[in-house]
């Protein structure tokens, strides 16, 4: 598109445009209405719907505004006697196959088609033939369908081929005949599928779990920050008599542009779980009695104080800005060094002060080729993946080292699947290519690794790009050898001129890191934490048995402790296992604070519902334990007092992901089978895995493991039968798929699923036998 | 979770040399151009008709979206999606023929065999079908079976034709 | 001259025997006046009195839970709640009217899209809790199925007006 600007006038107004925007743009920026409804500006022109026809100066007939191109000297009428009939034409005929079945319709009163009919529509219809009925499918259990009131805008067909990177919606049949649909009946699949909700301009794609729940006008709309990612996608959240009813995107460019997954948006229904913790409760002789908060917060310090420096911390990384500074303050003068939020890290030899992205989400569309370690994007992070889809649509290499040949939904520029043992060397090998040289044990590493085809192939490739990206992800972070996966990787990225990052998972990681939710000299970080039973621990919003790297040790480890105070949203089972005093916090939604996301935007949000039943604001229950401490500087009356202090303490640092010199590489060698316990998407965080209708979605929720055809057939194991799979002592019975995304040797064996608390490491040692 | 298919797994040799004969005229990365090509191939080869299977099949083997082959399939009156007879008489109801009386040749047809449009017979050997304008107004009412047009039509002539068939 | 003509009337008390002509002439008239309730008031068929829900004539419930007439009520005295019934059909789960806050005015009524939500013509009712000023769903369609042939041939009556 050329600079050029032209001159047209439109409704009497003269308008600056560029030469090539198309009217309905230059209108839109102008403010100037004008129905429409295939077209979206994230979305390729369809100009199908023929709604925004508008009157053009020697034009013999009306044209679509969102299909004609801006010339210089154009006059437009958009309410002219010719444009308004010719709206109007169009509106008689979209509505001769709309049902008026608006009162029982969950889009009615927010309804495009409404809007516009009374807005552009003629009072009465000629049409007085029966209308035709299309029969629904079942498309999943996040998206309702009620075909009849479809009027073929084809955003949602559009949006699968050209956003979600799958096209699962067609336009099959024609003329009178033509329906929106799957044809053959299948669930959507795509981790981005909600946002057609937003984009049906009617009532015929509507949210499944949030169906028939609430009307339009009763909603109040309030902003918030998705907690569940890295991302930190801007969300409003519509509230009916204080209940989140449902979670919609807010428009920022800069991040999210207009889209959310549908992780951010359907993981508000975990609030209402059975299993929230509203009453601080307590253990005694192995049952669990309510007390008093006074009694409680008094049995929390009288533990604290026993312990003093022995006490132990672990914080989620989801937190907020504000409980994080305040735990790791409380920790701080209590003299207690130990504290840690890097629940899913294994490897402590060395790494970045503040891991982040390394450059702004915005940019991540304009990479010329970007090398991915360890991670399944599309499922950790989906908004990064789309934006990293856009860069490899426009000719970007994106390249992964996995163990697992994940499935993205652009063609890769290369793809070196290994098992994760050898992914230190295999990463060595593209690092060998690229030309680094290092010193230490990290050099004789690279100047002892293979190089390959593939190695040279993704080498030449990162070297050769202009604007390149090298990224660490969450699997590489749950790898044995990460501290050395990091030092290559960031070797590989100086070496090529790249940008060096980490792709960090929950919504506050880069906030628990700014704030040193990390042990201090002497402390004990989270894996040591939980391998050695201290005296009194505190676990902020943690539920040990999915949230940790080794959930069966954690367990283990935690039971034995003295005593475990849980600061926590969620009463589960688990957490009774293993805690003694349970303190009940106040969930999203529910509580004000900051995250900070991994571009290291920092994003503050207010609570907008009350908190369940005696639960208090995360902030406000560490403060008071300060206080009762007789800790100095907790005499806190806001929750912005709080975030004054850290935006004072954090000052103007940032993402920090310069690393230190491991020292030991020696890597791990698995004695047998590896472990890859990746987190399935939605898994990731407490809320999410109470989501219902999330966890029906097909996605992994219960024990599974994936092993390849050469492996199965050695162990004579049958696909979809069950296997007895163990790991550090204990074994677990689950279903077994085979798989060819799965290297030799390897089991692929999500983590944070039902049946996985008793498996061990994330990333190890594996057995495995017919059940 | 899908795996790549293998492409040599698909069909048998002889449709895979038809199909790639269409392939080859365009360009790489515009294969889904032989689409409505491979779906005719496929369709013949299938007894006149074209499965779910067959169509993902046509698919895989060129680097489409299920969904994308469906759209053709569906649109186009000439792809058969549910089986039909070994004789698929195609009936035109258009203008000139409704004008020279196709209704009686309908019918006849109807009467005969026994089925209504978009039927089987129960023997397999007939299905009927109601299509517009094959272009031969001027030897209206006309039928086309197999790619074969039979023209201007009387009840008789229709008998003889269809006993002339196999 | 006022004054006068003033001073004539108040001495022959003109004023008083007008007013007893009224009196008098009333006194043989018929009766405004009824027996309540050996006796009634006529009721027009757009009688507002008690709510009730009514029920098609193959028994399933009119009210779709589209929440107009909740949308619509000035003195907010509906309460609903909806969600998909067993057959997937949109019902309300809850449907209140508090009738301590209800005007009967009748804007539910006239809102209602499957006339669900009517107005019956009771007026005699009485409560002895506080609870039972609540109309629920249950006590709604009760009355409904109670006095349809009334509530329907109402409706008939006034078609043409609605």
């Amino acid at each position: 598109m050329s600079d050029k600007k032209v001159t047209i006038e439109v409704d009497g107004r003269k308008l600056e445009a560029t030469a090539g925007q198309m009217l309905i743009e230059v209108t839109d920026a102008a403010g100037i209405e004008v129905p429409r409804f295939c077209y979206h500006k994230k979305l390729s022109i369809a100009a199908n719907c023929r709604m925004c026809l508008v009157e053009v100066e020697k034009a013999p007939k009306p044209l679509p505004a969102c299909a004609t191109p801006v010339m210089d000297g154009m006059v437009v009428k958009t309410r002219s006697p010719l444009a308004i009939q010719a709206q109007q034409g169009t509106m008689e005929f979209l509505l001769i196959n709309h049902p008026l079945d608006c009162p029982i319709c969950d889009q009615g009163g927010e309804c495009e088609l409404q809007d516009v009919a009374i807005g552009y529509g003629d009072d009465a219809s000629r049409y007085v033939e029966v209308k035709r009925v299309v029969k629904d499918e079942d498309i999943g259990p996040l998206i309702e369908t009620e075909m009849t009131r479809c009027i073929h805008c084809t955003r949602c067909v559009r949006f699968g081929a050209e956003i979600a990177g799958i096209r699962e919606l067609g336009a099959t049949g024609r003329g009178e005949h033509m329906r929106i649909g799957t044809y053959v009946g299948t669930t959507v699949t795509s981790e981005m599928s909600g946002n057609v909700i937003d984009l049906c301009p009617v009532g015929a794609l509507t949210a499944k779990p949030s169906r028939y729940q609430a009307r339009a006008w009763e909603l109040t709309q309030t902003n918030a920050i998705a907690p569940h990612d890295s991302v930190g996608s801007n969300v409003h959240l519509h509230l009916r008599r204080g209940q989140v009813m449902r979670a919609v995107p807010a428009d920022n460019e800069a991040i999210n542009e207009t889209w959310i997954s549908d992780r951010d948006r359907f993981a508000y229904q975990g609030l209402s779980a059975g299993d929230r913790a509203t009453q601080p409760l307590v253990k005694e002789n192995g049952g669990w009695r309510p007390i008093e908060w006074s009694d409680a917060l008094a049995l929390a310090v009288e533990k604290l104080r026993d312990a003093r420096a022995e006490a132990n911390a672990l914080a989620a990384p989801h937190a907020t800005l504000e409980e994080l500074f305040l735990l790791r303050k409380l920790m701080a003068g209590l003299d207690a060094p130990s504290l840690d939020y890097r629940l899913r890290q294994a490897d402590f030899r060395a790494t970045s002060a503040v891991p982040g992205y390394g450059l702004s989400i915005a940019d991540i569309e304009r990479l010329d080729a970007a090398l991915l370690v360890g991670s399944n994007l599309r499922k950790d992070l989906p908004i990064i993946n789309h934006r990293l889809r856009k860069a490899a649509l426009n000719g970007g290499d994106v390249m992964v080292l996995n163990p697992v040949d994940y499935e993205f939904n652009y063609p890769l520029g290369g793809a070196l699947i290994t098992s994760p043992s050898n992914m230190v060397a295999s990463l060595a090998g593209i690092a060998r290519a690229v030309g680094v040289s290092a010193d230490g044990a990290i050099g004789e590493l690279i100047d002892g690794a293979a190089e390959n085809d593939e190695t040279n192939r993704l080498a030449a490739r990162l070297t050769a790009a202009d604007k390149a990206w090298v990224a660490v992800g969450a699997l590489a972070e749950a790898h044995p050898d990460y501290a050395v996966l990091q030092a290559i990787a960031s070797a590989i990225a100086e070496a090529s001129g790249a940008v060096f990052g980490f792709l960090p998972m929950a919504s506050n990681s880069v906030g628990a890191a700014l704030v040193g939710c990390v042990p201090s000299d002497g402390g004990l970080d989270a894996v040591q934490q939980l391998s050695q039973p201290g005296k009194t621990s505190i676990l902020l919003d943690i539920e040990p048995a999915q949230d940790c790297l080794n959930p069966a040790q954690a367990m283990r480890t935690l039971d034995e402790t003295a005593f475990v105070i849980a600061i926590s949203s969620f009463a589960s089972d688990s957490l009774k296992a293993c805690a003694d005093l349970i303190l009940p916090m106040a969930a999203f939604a529910e509580t004000s604070g900051t995250f900070i996301n991994g571009e290291g935007v920092w994003q503050r949000f207010d609570g907008c519902v009350r908190p369940l039943g005696e639960a208090r604001p995360g902030w406000k229950i560490l403060r008071v334990l300060g206080t009762m401490l007789e800790l100095d500087g907790f005499d806190y009356e806001s929750p912005a007092q709080v975030h004054d202090e850290v935006r004072a303490m954090i000052g103007d640092r940032g993402i920090d992901n310069s690393l230190d010199d491991p020292g030991d590489v020696e890597p791990w060698r698995p004695k047998g089978m590896q472990r890859i316990g990746d987190v399935p998407i939605y898994r990731i965080d407490a809320l999410t895995r109470r989501a219902t209708a999330l966890q029906q979605t097909g996605e992994p929720v219960s024990a599974l493991a994936c092993i390849n055809a050469a492996l199965a057939k050695r162990l004579r194991i049958a696909d979809r039968g069950q296997v007895k799979v163990g790991q550090g002592g204990k074994s677990v019975v689950m279903a077994v798929r085979v798989s060819e995304r799965v290297p030799n040797d390897t089991v692929w064996c999500p983590a944070a699923v039902d049946g996985s608390e008793l498996l061990g490491p994330q990333i190890g040692d594996i057995t495995l036998e017919k059940a | 979770m899908k795996a790549a298919t293998d492409k040599n797994s698909l069909f048998d040799a002889k449709i895979r040399a038809e199909i790639d004969h269409w392939i080859a005229k365009y360009p790489p990365d515009w294969k889904q151009g032989a689409c409505m090509a491979a779906l005719r191939i496929v369709q013949d080869a299938n007894g006149g008709w074209l499965s779910n299977e067959l169509m993902d099949d046509v698919a895989s083997y060129l680097d489409m979206p299920p969904i994308a082959v469906y759209e053709v399939a569906t649109f186009y009156s000439m792809y058969e999606l549910k089986p039909v007879g070994k004789h698929k008489v195609c009936v035109c109801t258009n203008v000139s023929c409704m004008l020279n009386g196709c209704d009686r040749i309908v019918e006849h047809l109807e009467g005969r065999l026994g089925i209504k449009f978009g039927e089987v017979t129960e023997d397999g050997r007939f299905s009927l079908k109601e299509v517009e304008c094959l272009g031969a107004c001027g030897g209206a009412p006309m039928l086309q079976i197999g790619n074969k047009y039979y023209e201007n039509l009387t009840p008789d002539l229709v008998d003889s034709i269809l006993d002339g068939l196999e | 001259m006022n004054t006068l003509v003033n001073y004539v009337r108040s001495l022959f008390l003109v004023e008083l025997f007008r007013g007893m002509g009224v009196t008098g002439r009333y006194l043989f008239r018929g009766k405004f006046t009824l027996e309540y309730p050996e006796e009634r008031a006529p009721q027009s068929p757009r009688f507002r009195g008690l709510h009730a829900q009514r029920r098609y004539p193959n028994g399933e419930e009119r009210c779709i839970a589209c929440k107009l007439c909740e949308a619509t009520c000035p003195a907010l005295a509906i309460t609903i709640e909806a969600a998909p019934r067993e057959d997937g059909q949109r019902r309300t789960t809850r449907y209140d009217i508090d009738l301590f806050k209800c005007i009967f005015c009748g804007f539910c009524e006239e809102s209602c899209p499957v006339d669900a939500i009517v107005e019956s013509r009771i007026y005699e009712y009485h409560f002895e809790n506080r609870e039972d000023a609540v109309m629920t769903k249950s006590k709604l369609l009760e009355l409904g199925e109670k006095y349809e042939a009334q509530l329907a041939a109402d409706r008939a009556v006034q078609a043409a007006y609605r």
